[in-house]
């Protein structure tokens, strides 16, 4: 629990966080699809969408905010987005863009303080409280961000910055100008936005949440500032209610850092299917993936989990935990193949997924007495200089021939622990050649 | 949508040592050259251990996607799509 929080009679009601706001939330507007723009000059202006897939099944990940004004959103397949827009461009995605422009996003932000966290590809939070910048003042750091933004990475590439006492209260500043917004989120000026605000519209508040706040009297994000403690500890049953109750308030209670759990991948089929051999294929491929960054990352997992999503959108899923740790992919693959037939359900399969849990750091100058697992090392080892020296599937396993186009490099969405990580193996400063 | 090539290419590129600017200036392709006006975004990837500068830049009427491998000096016209 944060040590800054009151602490209170939980029948007491406390006052909004007094604090000066020094959480800033950084979010980059329509972030492939304006990135995309940024590249091409010729599509500024336009209506884009990059989707998974340019078919007409494909789903669209990011509209350019020309598209959203015409009704395009997130989540439509293509044919649908079609009928809002029937000139729109579709893209397919190119992941190394993206990651480009979130690194140099990264390096421009990491001068302004050292507490940055990435929270996805397109979304950032800044902490200020003790930052050098500070005295500069939240909304003229800010200013200078979108500035440095247009200047350094690109012309068309805009943010909306939203600044509060928390994370959750930034986010939501950052949502109420779009594109392009800075906003406020403090003890002067709360109030009556969240009076204009439906408590629906709160990030982390969907349709259970709502009907579990409607329930208790709790429509509007001011009767949810409102509301007694004990109410909502009862609308939610558990500490949620009081989490809920300290974000309203303005004070941190989302400062959590996760550690890597898992490694996982996973692979939306074109065509479902439930032919063993093609859901084989697809896993070891899956595994391969999974396999390398673990390996990567410098761990080995003694657990595997699979889960299957089918055509009729129901889901098998089941993880086994295996007495010794893994690292090879060969050695996963067996373990999730055998996970995998061991489902009683014989569905066409949409969605296949495999990951690696349990981790353990691997100390890889850990001698052995075997003679075998020796060699396998070596073999491993030697495979993935191969594949680091001359790209990603250079030597791999034969089944695989002829799946070049199948499970392509993608951005996760969410939280992406590999972008960090990617900053700290590649300095931007390698090659800053600007443009 | 961009119209894939993969052709090799001539490309004059500027380096401005004043401002640290680096950009193609001029691109011949088919015994023609085409000036390029703007330089959307240039980004870098990794092809195994291979650095690959990547140029998005335009003449005003045609996109090109350029890539420079580091390993052999040679500019490789990916992509093009028209205005």
């Amino acid at each position: 629990m944060p040590n800054h929080n009151p602490s209170f009679n939980s029948y007491e009601k406390i006052s909004f966080n007094p604090e000066p706001p020094t959480i800033l939330h950084l979010d980059l507007n329509s972030c492939f699809a304006t990135v995309e723009q940024q590249a091409n000059p010729l599509l500024r202006g336009k209506p884009i969408a990059v989707a998974a897939y340019t078919t007409p099944n494909g789903c669209v990940l990011a509209p350019s905010i020309e598209a959203k004004r015409l009704g395009v959103t997130v989540g439509m397949r293509v044919r649908e987005a079609r009928l809002f827009c029937p000139t729109l461009i579709v893209l397919p995605p190119d992941p190394w863009k993206y990651r480009f422009v979130n690194r140099k996003l990264l390096a421009i932000l990491r001068e302004y303080t050292a507490d940055v966290k990435v929270k996805s590809i397109d979304e950032m939070v800044l902490n200020f409280t003790h930052a050098p910048t500070l005295p500069k003042g939240m909304k003229t750091i800010a200013a200078e961000i979108k500035r440095r933004i247009r200047e350094e990475i690109g012309e068309w590439i805009t943010v909306s910055v939203g600044i509060a006492t928390n994370q959750f209260l930034a986010k939501t500043a950052a949502g109420i100008h779009k594109p392009d917004g800075l906003d406020v989120i403090d003890g002067t000026n709360f109030a009556p936005l969240f009076k204009s605000l439906p408590v629906e519209k709160l990030c982390g508040i969907k349709l259970n949440n709502m009907a579990r706040l409607n329930r208790v009297g709790v429509f509007t994000a001011w009767n949810f500032y409102q509301a007694p403690l004990p109410t909502l500890t009862s609308a939610f049953q558990s500490i949620c209610g009081y989490y809920w109750y300290l974000r309203m308030h303005g004070y941190e209670i989302d400062d959590v850092t996760f550690g890597r759990k898992s490694f996982g991948n996973s692979y939306a089929l074109p065509k479902f299917t439930e032919d063993r051999t093609t859901l084989s294929r697809l896993m070891l491929k899956l595994v391969q993936k999974t396999g390398r960054r673990l390996r990567e990352a410098g761990y080995g997992a003694y657990g595997v989990h699979v889960t299957c999503t089918f055509a009729d959108y129901s889901t098998w899923h089941h993880g086994h935990r295996f007495k010794s740790s893994m690292y090879a992919s060969e050695d996963i693959y067996k373990r999730a193949i055998g996970i995998l037939f061991s489902s009683p359900l014989r569905k066409p399969v949409r969605i296949l997924a495999v990951s690696c849990f349990n981790l353990e750091k691997r100390a890889l100058s850990q001698l052995t007495l075997l003679t075998d697992e020796e060699k396998k090392r070596s073999r491993v080892a030697a495979l993935d200089t191969i594949n680091n020296r001359y790209g990603e599937f250079t030597v791999m396993p034969a089944r695989l021939v002829g799946m070049q186009n199948t499970i392509i490099d993608r951005i996760a969405f969410g939280g992406v622990k590999e972008l960090e990580e990617l900053l700290y193996r590649e300095p931007l400063d390698v090659a800053d050649v600007g443009s | 949508m961009p119209e894939k090539i993969h052709e090799s290419v001539s490309v004059d590129l500027v380096s401005e040592d004043h401002n640290g600017r680096i950009y193609p200036r001029f691109i011949k392709w088919h015994n023609r050259l085409y000036r390029i006006t703007q330089v959307g975004l240039h980004h870098w990837l990794r092809k195994g251990r291979t650095l690959i500068h990547i140029f998005s830049v335009t003449d005003g009427n045609l996109f090109f996607r350029l890539a420079f491998d580091t390993d052999t000096l040679r500019w490789t016209l990916e992509e093009i799509e028209e205005k």
